[in-house]
This record gives structure tokens, sequence and C-alpha cells, in this order.
């Protein structure tokens, strides 16, 4: 094998950059240690709690906080702490299958629209507009409601609903990429359409994909919690649907019922959120705006 | 292009998309497993029949594009099939309910602008100054709080611990007619949580937008003007910073009303929201439907009102 020095040189020099401008941001790495926790919890939560999450205690029914329980039990007595672990599993799995499907469907349609442009262009926008005035959790319900909760449907119609916003910006940067002289000097070379838009557009946008798709999961994980808590939810251990049981018990003060699952789904919103800002800063430094606000980023662009 | 013609253009656009969203739920009835009256249908001891005279009954022995045409006809018609648990159209329903959902929805969407214009306002006098990091880190905070939860924490907090306002529903059962006072209490809590939640869709973008438009040349001209600095904001500077806020009104009315579906059920508001719950627990299709289809109809006629005030306000506009 011949060995091509300087070939691995760049890749891992571009990577300590990466870290030393992520590392940067402190609520950036705040947010990936609390996912990489919750992540690995998730994913080990058979070895934390050896039980069934669906096996009640009737002994131990709306324990308050102890150090037992240290964030209670529920209506029929199964530690929250251990439901909480177990819950994460269908949120952080929806999360990021959903964000997979509307990060490649979004990649593609943008691709296809800002590169063949004219009535393509037209019709792919236009169906784009039309997903972005239909209220999106009214239409989740509705397909979740009618067609059954399972895991499959829920990832698919949030993944179906969400890919607009990202057509819109792979589109946008693909004009723009289009204009530059090195697709010119590419397509008078005699460049295929396959070489243009998976050699260069797509890897030259690869970034703001990134980007996007870690912004749009917390969204993801809101519309999902919403869903499980109006009743719809695929897995009857999760988050959301903690909440949608804990109705009937807050008269009772059984505080901890609602507000433990809720906390696990805001925090874990902010983590992904404060990651997506921390992988902005890092990717494209120069493209930071003076410190502008993902939500003002996020309005703007629709 | 004239102001009427641009209208007349939102219009068709409009009720392009009304047809579309029902052409939608119309797709949605018949993927479902079993087709649209499977709970009527999939009955053993139903005779050969009994099934043949219910299918003609609701025209589902008819061909597809005539029962299309038939449902779409309906919708026009305020005919939007018979709720499973009520037993009357699920029209009526709905349209009941409406009234309780824009009386939480009204006064969140005004104290939301008025409270983001506000807060965007004072973070953009000194950009990247504590305040402004202050100002904008709290309203980003509560935008990744889930309605319900913060809904929750609110109503424990102020109703139970405290006991200071009302827990649910939008007037006091004991009451006998509305009284705006006990309305008003209740509305509190579930207005402050859909204030809090959107809050940062208004104040962030009113905070850059300002930040831009100070940054132009004839802001700077204004003062070079000499005039005072308070009549160089208000009367320069923040007209043309509301426009993009006035935009993004109609987006936001989607924003608040997914908000209210979540919060009416925290709350027990007796609006769509609480029958949307309620619907779903009992697996009432034809009101979800119709929901939906009513929930469609709101946005899309929100943006309709909010292309025309644009219109109105940016002279600029060209209407093509």
């Amino acid at each position: 094998m011949i060995e091509r020095p300087g070939k691995t040189q760049p890749h891992f020099r571009s990577a300590v950059k990466f870290l030393r401008l992520y590392s940067r941001d402190r609520s950036a790495v705040f947010g990936l240690i609390f996912l990489a926790v919750l992540i690995s919890a998730a994913s080990l939560a058979f070895a934390l709690f050896p039980v069934d999450p669906d096996m009640p205690n009737l002994a131990s029914t709306l324990l308050p906080p102890s150090p037992v329980h240290p964030i209670g039990t529920d209506y029929i007595g199964r530690d929250q702490l251990m439901l909480i672990v177990y819950g994460a599993r269908p949120s952080l799995i929806i999360a990021f299958a959903a964000g997979a499907i509307l990060a490649l469907l979004g990649t593609i349609t943008g691709l296809v629209a800002g590169y063949f442009g004219g009535r393509v262009d037209g019709s792919i926008m236009r169906t784009a507009d039309i997903f972005l005035t239909i209220p999106t959790l009214p239409l989740v319900l509705l397909v979740v409601a009618v067609l059954g909760p399972n895991l499959i449907n829920v990832m698919l119609i949030i993944g179906l609903t969400g890919w607009p916003v990202m057509t819109r910006i792979v589109r946008a940067d693909t004009i723009s990429l289009m204009k530059r002289d090195f697709i010119e000097i590419e397509k008078v070379m005699g460049a295929g359409i396959r070489r243009i838009l998976f050699g260069h557009l797509f890897p030259n946008q690869l970034n703001s994909i990134l980007v996007y798709t870690s912004l749009s999961i917390p969204v993801v994980i809101l519309t999902e919690a919403g869903l499980e808590f109006l009743g719809l939810a695929p897995i009857s251990v999760s988050w959301g649907f903690m909440l949608n049981t804990s109705i009937s018990y807050w008269i009772l003060g059984a505080w901890w019922l609602s507000f433990f699952p809720g906390l696990a789904i805001f925090s874990t919103a902010l983590a992904f959120y404060f990651v997506s800002d921390g992988l902005k800063a890092a990717l494209n430094p120069k493209q930071r705006r003076r410190q502008e606000s993902l939500v003002v980023q996020l309005a703007e662009r629709k | 292009m004239g102001f009427a013609t641009y209208i007349a253009k939102r219009l068709v656009t409009a009720v392009l998309l009304i047809f579309v969203v029902a052409t939608l739920n119309f797709v949605i009835v018949h993927l479902a497993p079993g087709g649209p009256d499977a709970i009527l249908l999939n009955n053993p001891r139903m005779s050969p029949e009994a099934r043949a005279a219910i299918l003609k009954s609701f025209g589902l022995d008819k061909p597809l594009y005539e029962q299309y045409i038939l449902y779409v006809g309906g919708l026009v018609s305020g005919k939007w099939g018979t709720s499973y648990f009520y037993l009357t159209s699920s029209y009526a329903v709905i349209a009941q309910r409406i009234p309780a959902t824009l009386a939480l929805m009204i006064p969140s969407l005004l104290l939301t602008i008025v409270a983001g214009i506000f807060i965007g306002i004072l973070a953009s006098r000194k950009p990247f100054s504590f305040a402004d990091k202050f100002l904008s880190s709290f309203s980003f905070f509560f935008y990744a709080m889930p309605a319900f939860w913060l809904g929750f924490v609110l109503l424990t907090f102020f109703s139970l611990f405290l006991g200071l306002l009302p827990a649910s529903g939008m007037i006091s059962v004991t009451s006998t007619r509305f009284e705006l006072l006990d309305y008003l209490r209740h509305l509190i809590l579930p207005m402050t949580t859909l204030t809090l939640v959107n809050l940062a869709n208004f104040s962030l973008l009113m905070r850059s937008s300002l930040i831009e438009v100070l940054d132009q040349n004839y802001i700077t001209t204004a003062r070079g003007k000499g005039l005072s600095e308070r009549l160089v904001f208000y009367r320069h500077a923040l007209r043309n910073a509301l426009l993009p806020t006035v935009t993004m009104v109609g987006l936001f009315v989607g924003f608040i009303l997914t908000g209210a579906i979540l919060t009416e059920t925290v709350f027990s508001w007796p609006g769509l929201g609480l029958l949307t719950f309620d619907s779903i627990f009992r697996r009432d299709y034809p009101i979800i439907l119709g929901l939906f289809f009513m929930f469609s109809v709101m946005i899309i006629f929100s943006n309709f009102v909010t292309d025309i005030i644009y219109g109105l306000l940016d002279p600029r506009i060209t209407y093509d």
C-alpha cells in the first residue's frame, strides 16, 4: 500500500480544531455530557433496573421522593427513576429516527429543487409551502389516532411533516453553490448529475445539514412528548405518557408524578439545543452571525 | 397588479389549501386499518344484509370518486359526520367549543406580542450586554419547555400549594352566568403558560430586526439631523422593525394553537384542545377528523389575514 502522507494530517488537524471550537462553548459541552449520560443510561436500562417496567407494586403507590425512591413512585407503585430511564428509550429512538427521516427527505428534495430549478423547483417548493401551512401537531395527532400509535407510525409522520424547512435551507445553499466557478468548471468538463450532486453539492452542505438536523431534534422531542401526553403513546413507559397519567393525581398533591418526567423532556430538549449551537459554532465558524439566537435563525428561514 | 388582485390571489391560495386539507382528511380515513367504518362493520354477529344496509346508509357502497365528491360537499355544507360519543353532528360539537378556545388564544396571542415586543426593545437597546443576554436566555429557556409541563408546574404551585387561583375550567362551576372577573381569574394560569412558551418567537425576532434596522443608514441620517434618540427609536426604527414581526403573526397563530391544545388539557379549559384530548381517549374519529380540519382552516385564515395586513403596511410590496 502506498503511504499518502498529508492525507491524514489535515483530517486530524480539523478534528482538533473542531474540538477546540466546540469546547469553547460551555453549555454545548454540558449538553453533550448530559446526552451521553442519558443515552448510556437508556441503553443499559435492563442492567441498571433489572425489573419489568410494566410490573405494578401495589404496596408502594404514590410515595413522595425518599432515599429509597429518589423521585418517588407512581400511581401503581413503580419507581419513577426507573420509569424515567426506561422512558428515555422511545424518546431518543423517535428523536433520532424522525430526525434522520426529515434530514434525508429535506436534503434530497432541496438538492433536486435547487439543481433542476424551473418546474421541478416550483412544484417541490409549493408542496413544502403546503406542509408548512398545515398545523403539525393536529396532523400528527390525526394520523397517529387513525392509523394506530406504534413506533413506526409516530417516527414516520413526525419525520414526514418536518422536512420543508430543511428543504428550504438545502435549496437556497444549492442555488448559491451552483453559481460558483468550481461547479461551472465541473459542468464544462462534462461531470454528470451524480458527480455534481453527491461529489460537490452534498459534501459542501453537510455541515449545515448536520446543524439543522440537530436543531430540529428538540422540536421532534417536544412533538412526540405532546403526542404521548394526549394519550397516543406507542410505548406506555414513556415521558409524555407519565404526564398523561399524572393528570388524575395532581389534585392529591403528587407533584412528583408530573414534575420529573416533564423535567426530563425539558432538559433533553435543551441539551439538544445547546449541542446544536456548539456544532454550529464549531462547524461553520465563519458563518456564525453576531451570536444570533437559534430561534431567530429558524424563524427567519421559514 | 393592484391590491384587489393581490387579495383575490391570496384568497384562491387559501381556498386551494383548504381543499388540500380536506383531501388529506379523506385519504387518511381510507388508509385506516379496516376502512372508514371498521368499528361499526367488524361485528361478527352482523348479517350480510345488515352490513350492506349500513354501507349503503353511509354511502360506502359507492365508487371512491363519488364518495370523495360527497365528502367534500358534506364538508362545505357542515355535514362532518356523526360523533360516536355525542351522537350528534360533529360539526355542531366542534363549533360549540370554538369560543372557549378563542377566549384563551386571543388574550394569549396579544400578551405574547406585547411582551415580546417590549422584551425585544429592552434587549436591543444595549446588544450583547448582560441585560440582553439575560432576556434572550430567559425567553429561550421557556421555548424549550413542553407547554403542558409548565402548565402543571404553575398549576401545582399556584392553585394547589398556594390556593391563589382556580385550577381548572373557564368559569366557576357554581356561577350561573358569565362574569368577567371570574373568567379573568381562570385565564391567568393558562394564559401565562401559553405566553411564556411562545415568548421567544416574538422577543428574539423583534430584537434581531431592531438591531438590524438600527444599523441602517437612514437611522444615522436621522441622528445626524439632530433628532432626539427617543424620536429616532420610536418613529424611525421601531416602525420598520415591526414589519417582520407582523409577517410572523400568521405563523405564530399556529404555534399558539398547538400550545392551546396541550394547555387546555392541563387546565380543563373547555375548548377545542380539551375536546381533542377527550376524543382521542374515546376513539371518536369523526370528531378528530373534524378538529384537524377546523385547526387547519383557522391557520389558513390567519395566514390570509396576515398577508393582507402585510400588504397594507408595507407600501413597497409588489403584489405578485
